[in-house]
C-alpha cells in the first residue's frame, strides 16, 4: 500500500519539477511571456501617445492595458529600473533607449501583419488581432529574417510605415480625406486600422491601398468618392482615417478597362495591370506566369460550370479561377 | 577617389530606398516586367514560327475534352477502359500464376518433407511464407503490370492537368485546390505517393486538405480487393458476355463514392478543423505530348511495378509467417486465428463483415495489398480448401463455406475504400506534416468513417432488406 503511495507521490513530483516541461518551468516561462508581453504593450502605449504629442499617465496606461494599480505600479518602477521610460510627476515619457524597444515591438507587429496578409492571403481585417499576439514571441534575428523574407517592405497592409532596423521611421505625405480638395485625384496610401470596427466599414465598402480615387461630393453629413468605376459614399467622421497622396503621374486610361474574368471568350486583349489589392504571393505567382503589363492573352477554354477558364497567354495554356481572374485588368485589342 | 570616399554606406541605402520609393509598383513587378520584355526581345530575334499547325490540334483536343457536354463523360469512359482492360487482361495471367506457384508449393512442401524436416518448418515456410507471397504476387502482378502503364500514357500525354481543370468547380465549392485532383490521380498508383504529391499545392490548408483525403482514392494495393469483389458478387450475377463491362464499371462507380467522400470530408475539414479560404489557384494545361513508349514501359514497370510489389513481398511474407503461426497454434481446441477472429465478430457483424476481415485489415496494416490474400489463408486454414484455382471456387468458399452475402461485399468495398491508410502512408503524412497529431487524424479520420459509414449501410440493408 505504501509503495503505491510513494510511487504516486514521486510521480507528481516529477511532473512538477521536471526541467523544461513540468508545470513548474511551464508556470515560470508562462510569467516571463506575460511580463514581456505587458511591458512591450506599456511601451507601445507611451510610444503612441508620445507621437500624439502627449505623455502617458497612470490613468491612460490602465485603459491601454486593462491591469490593476499594483501591477501597473511595479510594472512601471521596473521599466524605469531598466531605463526605458523616465517618470516625472504623474507622467511617463520614454527614454531613448524605451523608443527603440517600442519601435522594434511595433516594427514586429507590422511586419508580422505583412506576413499575414501577403503570404498568408488571412484577409486584411484580421491581421491586427493576430499581430497583437505574435510581436511578443518574436526574436530580434526573426524579425530581421521575416523583413528579410519580406523583401525589407517599408509600409504594412494598412500602408502604416514599419519602423526599420535602428528605428528609423519613414513617415509618408499623407492627407486625410478630409482635408483633400475635391476633384484632385489622390491614391490612397493609409488605411487606419484601428478601430477595428471602423477599419471593417472601410473594407466592407471595398476600399483599398493603392486605388486611385476622387472626391465627388463633400457635403457636412457625407462625402462621395469615385476611383471612376465605383461610388463610395463615406460618413465624414471615417474620411479621416483615409489618408491620400498626390497621384502623379497615372492617367486615366484611354481604353476602357475591364476585367480578364468579363473578356468574352476568344477575343484578344492584352494585360494592363494586376488589381493594386491583389498582393504578396499571389501577385508574384501571376506576374511570374508572365501576366505582365503588355502581354496579350484570350480566354480559351470554360469549363463545365465556367469557372476556371484557361487563358492564352505567351503561347501557354494557363488556367484560373475567377476570384484570381477578376484581379486582372485588361483591354480589348482589336 | 575621393568622390567615392565622400559617398557614405548610409547615403547608399537612403539613395536606393527613395529611388524604389519612386517605382510605382514595386521592384519586383518592375523586375519580372522588364525581364520578360528582354525575354520577348530575345525570341523575335531567334524564334521563326513556323506555322501553328500543331497549336491548333491541342486547341482542337481541348475544345473537346474540356467541353460542357463531353468532358466529363469522357473523362469517365476513359477510367472505365483502364479498369475494363485491366480486369479483362489481369484475369487469365493471375490464373496461371496461382496454378504455377501453389505446384512451386506443392513441390517445396513435397522436398521438404522427402529431406525429413519437421512438420512446423515445412509449414512455416511453404504454407506460410511462401503462399502469402504467391497470393500477393498473383493477385496483384498482372493488374498492375497492366494498370500502370496505361495510367502512365494518360499522364504523359497530358490528360491529368486537363482533369484537374475539368473538375476545379467541384474542389473550389469544397475549399479545396484544383490541384487536388492530380495528386488524387497519383494515389490511384500510391498514397504515399499520392500525399508526397500533395506539394504542388503551395498553401499549407489546401495541402492538408489534400493529405488527409487522400486516402479515399482506391490505391492499387487496394484495387486487387475492389476488382475481386467486383467480379465475384457484382458482375456474377450478370451473363458472362457483359461481366466485364459490369465489373469495371462497379469498380467505376466505387472510385467516383471515393470522389465524393473526398469532396465531402474536404469540404467538412475546410469549414471545421481547417478553416480558410480558397487560395491562389494557378493550373498550366501543357501541350500534349507523343507518350514515349520504352520510358512508360521503364517507368511503369520498373518504378512503380517492381517497387509496389518489392514492398508488398516485404510484408506479405512476414504476415504470411503470422497466418501459419495464428492458425497452427492451438489453445483450447482452436487456432489462435478462430480465437481471435470470434472475439472480432460481434463488431465485424455490427458493420455487415465479419471477424475474419476485421482480423486480415488488422494484419495487412503494413500493406493493404494483402487483406485478400489474408483473408482467404484465414478461411483456409479454417475451412477444407488447400487450393484455389478461380473465381468461381473462391464463391463457392466465400458464399458457401462462410456465409458472405452481396452486404458483406458491398460493405468490405466501402471499407476497404474508407479505411486507414496502410502504414507507409501514414509514416508519410508524418515525413511531409512534421506533426503527430496530422498523422494521427490522417490515420484515425478515415477509420471512423468506415466504421461509421458500413455501420450505416448494415443496419439499413438489415432493416429495409432483411439481409
Amino acid at each position: 500500500m505504501w509503495s503505491t503511495w510513494a510511487f504516486a507521490f514521486f510521480a507528481l513530483l516529477v511532473a512538477l519539477l521536471w526541467p523544461g516541461t513540468g508545470v513548474l518551468a511551464r508556470w515560470r516561462r508562462r510569467r516571463v511571456a506575460l511580463g514581456r508581453e505587458q511591458a512591450e504593450n506599456a511601451l507601445k502605449h507611451l510610444l503612441s501617445q508620445s507621437s500624439a504629442g502627449h505623455a502617458a499617465s497612470l490613468a491612460s496606461l490602465q485603459g491601454a492595458l486593462r491591469a490593476s494599480d499594483r501591477a501597473l505600479l511595479s510594472l512601471t518602477e521596473r521599466l524605469e529600473r531598466e531605463g526605458l521610460i523616465r517618470t516625472r510627476g504623474t507622467e511617463f515619457r520614454l527614454t531613448s533607449e524605451g523608443e527603440r524597444v517600442a519601435l522594434q515591438v511595433v516594427r514586429a507587429h507590422r511586419l508580422w501583419e505583412l506576413y499575414l496578409a501577403d503570404e498568408l492571403g488571412v484577409p486584411v481585417g484580421q491581421v491586427h488581432e493576430k499581430a497583437e499576439r505574435a510581436e511578443h514571441h518574436l526574436s530580434p534575428v526573426e524579425v530581421e529574417r521575416l523583413s528579410a523574407a519580406l523583401g525589407h517592405p517599408e509600409t504594412d497592409p494598412h500602408g502604416d510605415p514599419i519602423p526599420g532596423r535602428d528605428g528609423e521611421v519613414i513617415a509618408p505625405e499623407l492627407t486625410p480625406l478630409s482635408a483633400w480638395p475635391v476633384g484632385r485625384p489622390g491614391r490612397i496610401v493609409h488605411l487606419e486600422d484601428e478601430p477595428p470596427l471602423a477599419y471593417a466599414q472601410l473594407a466592407a465598402l471595398g476600399l483599398r491601398l493603392g486605388q486611385v480615387v476622387h472626391i465627388v461630393d463633400a457635403t457636412t453629413t457625407r462625402l462621395v468618392l469615385s476611383d471612376g468605376e465605383n461610388e463610395y459614399v463615406l460618413a465624414p467622421m471615417l474620411a479621416g482615417n483615409v489618408h491620400v497622396t498626390a497621384a502623379a503621374g497615372v492617367a486615366a486610361p484611354a481604353e476602357p478597362v475591364l476585367r480578364l474574368s468579363d473578356l468574352p471568350a476568344g477575343s484578344l486583349a492584352e494585360v494592363v495591370a494586376l488589381d493594386p489589392g491583389l498582393r504578396g504571393f499571389m501577385r508574384r505567382r501571376l506576374l511570374d506566369l508572365g501576366f505582365t503589363p503588355g502581354a496579350r492573352i484570350r480566354p480559351d477554354l470554360t469549363t463545365f460550370s465556367g469557372d476556371p477558364r484557361a487563358y492564352r497567354l505567351r503561347g501557354t495554356t494557363i488556367a484560373l479561377r475567377r476570384d484570381h481572374s477578376d484581379r486582372v485588368l485588361v483591354r480589348a485589342v482589336a | 577617389m575621393s568622390e567615392q570616399a565622400a559617398v557614405s554606406p548610409g547615403d547608399i541605402v537612403r539613395e536606393a530606398a527613395s529611388l524604389r520609393r519612386s517605382l510605382q509598383a514595386g521592384f519586383r513587378e518592375e523586375v519580372v516586367t522588364s525581364l520578360y520584355g528582354e525575354v520577348e526581345r530575345i525570341s523575335r530575334r531567334a524564334v521563326r514560327d513556323a506555322g501553328a499547325q500543331p497549336l491548333e490540334l491541342d486547341q482542337r483536343i481541348d475544345r473537346i475534352v474540356t467541353s460542357r457536354a463531353l468532358g466529363l463523360p469522357l473523362m469517365l469512359a476513359i477510367l472505365a477502359v483502364i479498369f475494363w482492360l485491366t480486369i479483362v487482361g489481369a484475369n487469365v495471367p493471375s490464373r496461371m500464376l496461382a496454378t504455377a506457384l501453389f505446384r512451386v508449393e506443392g513441390l517445396g512442401a513435397g522436398a521438404f518433407d522427402g529431406l525429413g524436416a519437421p512438420w512446423w518448418l515445412t509449414g512455416f515456410v511453404w504454407h506460410g511464407v511462401f503462399r502469402g507471397l504467391a497470393w500477393v504476387v498473383s493477385v496483384m502482378l498482372p493488374p498492375m503490370a497492366i494498370f500502370f502503364p496505361l495510367f502512365t500514357i494518360l499522364e504523359d500525354l497530358g490528360y491529368l492537368p486537363r482533369v484537374a481543370f475539368n473538375l476545379d468547380f467541384l474542389f473550389k465549392r469544397a475549399g479545396a485546390h484544383g490541384k487536388q485532383a492530380l495528386t488524387m490521380a497519383m494515389g490511384f498508383g500510391c498514397n504515399a505517393a499520392g500525399v508526397i504529391a500533395t506539394r504542388v499545392i503551395d498553401s499549407p490548408r489546401e495541402r492538408l486538405v489534400a493529405i488527409l483525403t487522400n486516402n479515399f482514392v482506391p490505391c492499387n494495393g487496394r484495387f486487387p480487393t475492389l476488382i475481386m469483389l467486383a467480379t465475384v458478387f457484382v458482375a456474377a450475377a450478370f451473363p458472362p458476355a457483359v461481366a466485364s463491362l459490369v465489373a469495371a464499371g462497379s469498380v467505376v462507380a466505387i472510385v467516383l463514392v471515393g470522389v465524393l467522400f473526398t469532396l465531402v470530408v474536404s469540404w467538412a475539414l475546410s469549414r471545421t478543423i481547417l478553416k480558410g479560404e480558397a487560395s491562389v489557384f494557378t493550373l498550366e494545361l501543357p501541350p500534349y505530348r507523343r507518350p514515349g513508349v520504352l520510358r512508360i514501359l521503364y517507368t511503369s514497370l520498373i518504378d512503380r511495378t517492381l517497387f509496389v510489389l518489392w514492398r508488398a513481398i516485404l510484408t506479405a511474407a512476414p504476415a504470411g509467417a503470422v497466418i501459419w503461426i495464428l492458425g497452427n497454434i492451438v489453445v483450447g481446441g482452436e487456432s489462435l486465428a478462430t480465437h481471435v477472429s470470434q472475439a472480432l465478430n460481434p463488431l465485424g457483424h455490427a458493420v455487415g463483415l465479419d471477424g475474419v476481415i476485421l482480423l486480415a485489415y488488422i494484419i495487412a496494416i503494413p500493406a493493404n495489398e494483402i487483406v485478400v490474400p489474408t483473408m482467404l489463408m484465414v478461411y483456409m486454414a479454417e475451412g477444407m480448401m488447400t487450393d484455389l484455382q478461380g473465381f468461381d471456387e473462391l464463391r463457392a468458399l466465400l458464399v458457401g463455406q462462410h456465409g458472405w452475402t452481396l452486404l458483406t461485399a458491398v460493405n468490405l468495398m466501402l471499407f476497404s475504400l474508407l479505411h486507414n491508410p496502410c502504414a507507409t502512408t501514414i509514416i508519410t503524412i508524418y515525413k511531409e506534416t512534421l506533426s503527430a497529431k496530422w498523422a494521427s487524424i490522417g490515420a484515425l479520420m478515415p477509420l471512423g468513417l468506415a466504421f461509421l459509414v458500413t455501420f450505416l449501410t448494415a443496419t439499413a440493408a438489415r432493416t429495409f432488406l432483411g439481409h
